[in-house]
């Protein structure tokens, strides 16, 4: 708030460094199979515009641990990412390794795929604007979590068939301010509904890892390079690299989710 | 260590018994006062005419001591602000003078610099400190018309600052928290207003600020780096005095006089911001609901019941408020006090007792019905310290004494509403007694060198109520392998930590004019702030030594040549210096220790190391007076777990520093000052890449921290004041213009590494407009381009 009283922002063009190429894993296993996924890309320079560089080549498998079952993933030119061979979803209680192999490079990321949390209804309540909130209808989520660990959730929000993926939109929280927060309507403060939007929400419940990256990530995206900030780092990748010489940016979410939807009426 | 010790003390004894400090000669010692109030003058530089040599200072109370030669000299005296006497002192004399001395005419307003005069630069033993007259800074340009003592600090050689505008000091590579910022011997704990664009000292109500950066007097310990010693005005007692001032953002007014009798005075000053009110005039609810405000109150009390006592109380109270609208409150205050009690015992032998107790509160409110919470903390210490002076004559002097602290941490507490589906948060407190014992010796070992040496023994003491964690891995604490927890009650013993610090300066006469410094010191610190931001903020955890977090030393060599010009009319010195640090604490990624109960799985340990040399060259007197400082120096830290385990180089480590500040006299109502800064650019992390992961375009940052550095940073600032046409009234008034960065230079605050849609860098996904363009991009903030501000000041 100071500093927006005192300070002049313009766009620079600044001369930075180039780092070595690094591939880029994001894979995605849920117990729904619409999104599960695996997206393989490369890093490129700071400025290229270009969204992706994806690796076409790669070895994708999945595997669940208890009888070492193989889940083949094969590329699609249409999406751009790597797809179940066959329609499959994850199931609550196991254990799930991923492997990439990226030429010499072998990655592996694993994760126990945990039981959703107890979503029962959408609520919502009109805001008048205030500082920092603009009007609107803004939604609660009811329900319960009965878990006494492993309590780390995203939220992630589609307004009228559009996914919300603005640095404001990303809901997280974990237990440290205890597991009620569903029981009395939690609330989401940050994204605003108009009289005749559908929101569609869905609830994750990951693993701490998986958690712990979005956090790194999303403190990234707060970061503003001044002083009260923390020195801009990478997110700790829950992706290690088995061979190879060459280390993976990204992570493997593994998690159950749940959706729930409400047109503001 | 055991070795040092009895070498320290073979040479104190030495000292004692030399023949240097037989006490054959005579003593003559004395007072030296203002004539007009009576006031005692601290800094007074006393000297026979015909050996300069033998300069010395009047302490605190005006008091001085030197030894008479065996032929009639001249005395000569000299004071900032005061007309030079000369006064004829018999052979061997051995009598106690009240010297009274004479204001100039000009005033002390009118005169710029330190407390020294000819030769006392070169003679004396202090390396790396600076006394800086508080007067003078007031004419210094200042931003939003904010005289500050902390950010004027910054125009020293040594000195570094986070960044545009802050006020946190930087000391020789030490770290913010490693100063030692006191007033009248309590320690203030967050010395800023506005999040550090201010500190939290009027100037109107101080008398004099000393900086130890160099040699730190085995009197002081605790911190690291410096220590900034800074001395409230007392009350003048011969009549009601009044100084205050109006400026763009706050107005300020300082009341002093006596108080029942000439032997006791007070001094009352009061400061206070009104942002808020302009607020307040706004139609717009989403402004004129929010609050920003921050204010002082400062109070001393002196009394002298005898020619041999005298007795001071002081306190300061600080509050910082910032409020946005009905959605959240964020406070701070700062409290401390003091009771100063000096007794003359015997003319050589002195006593000063102080007692002090120093509270910082911080205070955050989410105002929801749902939600909402109340977060608070409270950081206090409370202490007593004992020195005894004795003089033995001109030649030697000793001080010993002992400081008791107590530190008491309470709890971070996070309390929610009744049905709240937050849970209240309780961190358990910290507590510590730290006991210290020190001696002290400053002697002249013939007619060329002098040495100061001291040692100060420190025993810390973590003591309960408290609780300490197990961990699988007690050298790399994880929170998840915890294996048990130990719970202590108060004031039992959980930790115990004690250090030797031995202090040795020593100064070697090549001329009257010109000599070698040299000194050594070592410091223990018991306290750290874990934060992994640049810059101080009022919430930063302070953490204690304990099991797992040990305390922190830093060992300083330094060196250096001064030299007195023209009778002490241009200073020059060049200081060398070297740092280490052992036990740093920093940070690990994604650490969270706002609300954690284990710091110590939050944090890495490490170590650090610092070197440069310091140029400065200063005109004291004249129309023209001011400084040109130089610094090079280097900056790193090593910490496991960070920048792969290599070296690297903290934000403020800039290598290039340079400050000039000139301030010329026009005429005897109009006075310019001009500030210029240069320093290196800060030691940042660029990107050297990017990627996409769930939609983001993410910088890739490399391994290795701080790697790049920013543009450098320049800056002008001058300012002219225009006092009123004298007219034989007490009323004394003036007119400031100050221009903070005259020609505007666009200083980086900051690069955001960020995504530019639709080619407009405010672009907010809440606005709802659709998305036709997004590319990586660079935005920059910066701060105070062009800045004029305008006050008036008045005394009477």
């Amino acid at each position: 708030m100071i500093l927006g009283l005192v300070s002049c922002q313009e766009e620079v063009y600044l001369e930075v460094g180039e780092g070595p190429e690094l591939p880029v894993i994001e894979g995605i296993w849920t117990n729904n199979s619409i999104y599960n996924q695996v997206r393989v890309t490369r890093t490129k320079n700071y400025y290229d515009s270009a969204s992706y560089r994806p690796i076409a080549d790669a070895n994708v498998y999945l595997i669940y641990e208890e009888n070492a079952r193989k889940i083949r993933f094969e590329y699609s030119e249409q999406t751009k990412t790597y797809l179940p061979v066959f329609n499959e979803e994850g199931r609550p209680g196991r254990r799930y390794s991923l492997h990439v192999e990226i030429g010499q490079n072998h990655y592996r990321s694993s994760g126990i795929l945990l039981e959703s949390p107890q979503i029962d209804s959408l609520s919502y309540v009109y805001k008048e604007e205030r500082a920092f909130r603009p009007k609107g209808y803004y939604l609660k989520v009811h329900g319960k979590i009965p878990f006494a660990e492993d309590n780390f959730y995203r939220i992630r929000v589609n307004r009228n068939d559009t996914l919300l993926t603005g640095r404001s939109d990303y809901l997280l929280f974990d237990d440290t301010f205890g597991t009620a927060a569903f029981e009395n309507g939690f609330e989401l403060e940050s994204i605003p509904f108009r009289k005749g939007d559908e929101a569609r929400l869905s609830v994750y419940r990951l693993n701490e890892s998986a958690y712990d990256y979005l956090q790194g990530m999303l403190g990234l995206l707060y970061n503003d390079g001044g002083l009260f900030t923390p020195p801009p780092q990478n997110p700790i990748s829950n992706i290690e690299l088995l061979d190879g010489d060459r280390p993976a940016l990204g992570y493997f979410m593994v998690g159950s989710v749940k959706h729930i939807s409400r047109v503001i009426e | 260590m055991k070795q040092v010790v009895l070498v320290l003390i073979g040479i104190l004894c030495w000292l004692g018994n030399s023949p240097l400090a037989s006490g054959q000669s005579k003593i003559i010692s004395g007072q030296v006062v203002d004539v007009l109030t009576g006031a005692e003058l601290l800094g007074a530089t006393l000297y026979w005419k015909d050996q300069p040599s033998t300069a010395v200072v009047s302490d605190d109370q005006g008091r001085f001591s030197l030894p008479s030669i065996s032929a009639v000299d001249s005395l000569e005296l000299s004071y900032i602000g005061y007309q030079k006497q000369i006064i004829y002192v018999p052979a061997h004399s051995s009598r106690e003078l009240l010297i009274r001395m004479i204001p100039s005419a000009q005033g002390l307003a009118e005169f710029v610099v330190e407390g020294k005069s000819q030769f006392v630069h070169s003679q004396s033993t202090d390396l790396g400190r600076n006394i800086i007259d508080v007067e003078r800074l007031k004419s210094l340009p200042s931003l939003f018309g904010e005289v500050d003592v902390l950010r004027s600090l910054q125009l020293l050689p040594g000195i570094q600052t986070a960044g545009e505008g802050t006020t946190g000091l930087f000391v020789r590579g030490g770290a913010a928290d490693q100063n030692l910022i006191q007033l009248d011997g309590a320690p203030v704990y967050n010395p800023s207003h506005f999040f550090g664009f201010f500190s939290v000292f009027n100037p109107d109500a101080l008398e004099q600020v000393d900086l130890y950066k160099g040699n730190i007097p085995a009197t002081f310990g605790g911190r690291a780096s410096s220590v900034v010693d800074i001395t409230m005005k007392e009350g003048r007692p011969d009549r009601l005095h009044a100084a205050g001032g109006i400026g763009n953002i706050s107005s300020k007014i300082t009341l002093d006089g006596p108080l029942f009798s000439e032997k006791s005075s007070f001094l009352l000053t009061g400061r206070r911001t009104y942002a808020d009110l302009f607020l307040k005039l706004s139609n717009d609810a989403s402004i004129n609901s929010n609050k920003l405000y921050f204010y002082d109150l400062g109070a001393k009390f002196t009394f002298r019941p005898s020619d041999r006592d005298k007795l001071s109380f002081s306190t300061y109270f600080g509050s910082d408020y910032l409020q946005a609208g009905n959605l959240f409150g964020f406070g701070w205050k700062n409290w401390v006090g003091s009771a100063d009690w000096k007794r003359t015992l015997r003319p050589d032998l002195y006593l000063d007792l102080n007692a002090y107790s120093s509270r910082y509160r911080y205070q955050v409110e989410v105002m929801d019905n749902d939600n909402g919470f109340l977060w608070n903390n409270l950081l206090s210490e409370s202490g007593v310290k004992t020195t005894l002076s004795y003089i033995l004559n001109s030649a030697n002097s000793f001080e010993v004494g002992m400081k008791s602290q107590l530190f008491h941490f309470r709890p971070v507490e996070m309390s929610t509403q009744p049905g709240s589906s937050l849970v209240p948060v309780e961190t358990n407190p910290g507590n510590a007694l730290l006991q210290s014992f020190f001696v002290l010796g400053e002697s002249e070992l013939g007619t060329k060198l002098k040495l100061e040496t001291g040692l100060r023994w420190s025993l810390f003491a973590r003591v309960g109520q408290g609780v300490e964690y197990q961990y699988e891995d007690s050298v790399y604490p994880s929170s998840q392998t915890i294996t048990d927890t130990l719970y202590f009650s108060r004031l039992q013993l959980m930790k115990f930590y004690q250090g030797l610090e031995p202090r040795i300066a020593m100064r070697y006469s090549i001329s009257p004019s010109l000599s070698l410094k040299a000194s050594y010191n070592r410091n223990y610190q018991y306290t750290q702030v874990a934060t992994n931001s640049s810059a101080g903020l009022p919430i930063d955890r302070w953490v204690l030594s304990g099991e797992y977090i040990r305390p922190l030393q830093a060992d300083q060599f330094s060196a250096g040549l001064f030299k007195d010009i023209k009778g002490g009319v241009w200073e020059m010195s060049v200081e060398t210096y070297y740092k280490k640090y052992q036990h740093l604490i920093d940070v690990r990624q994604g650490g969270e220790v706002l609300f954690s109960d284990q710091i110590e799985a939050e944090v890495f340990e490490g170590k650090g190391w610092s070197y440069g040399a310091e140029l400065l060259l200063r005109k004291n007197t004249g129309r023209t007076t001011g400084w040109l400082g130089y610094t090079y120096s280097r900056t790193f830290r090593q910490v496991a777990g960070i920048s792969l385990g290599q070296p690297y180089a903290p934000r403020y480590d800039r290598p290039h520093d340079v400050s000039l500040v000139l301030q010329h006299d026009f005429s005897k109502r109009l006075s310019g000052n001009a500030t210029f800064v240069y320093a290196t650019g800060q030691a940042v992390s660029y990107p050297v890449g990017s990627y996409v992961v769930d939609f983001q375009q993410l910088p890739l940052y490399p391994e290795e921290r701080n790697e790049d550095r920013f543009p450098d940073y320049h800056r002008m600032d001058v300012s002219v004041t225009l006092k009123d046409k004298e007219k034989g009234k007490r009323w004394k008034g003036s007119w400031s213009l100050s221009v903070y960065n005259i020609y505007g230079r666009k200083n980086p605050y900051s690069y955001q590494f960020t995504d530019i849609i639709n080619n407009d860098i405010n672009f907010t996904s809440s606005s709802g407009d659709p998305i036709y363009s997004k590319r990586p991009g660079v935005v920059m903030t910066y701060l105070f381009t062009f800045l004029p501000s305008i006050s008036y000041n008045f005394e009477f």
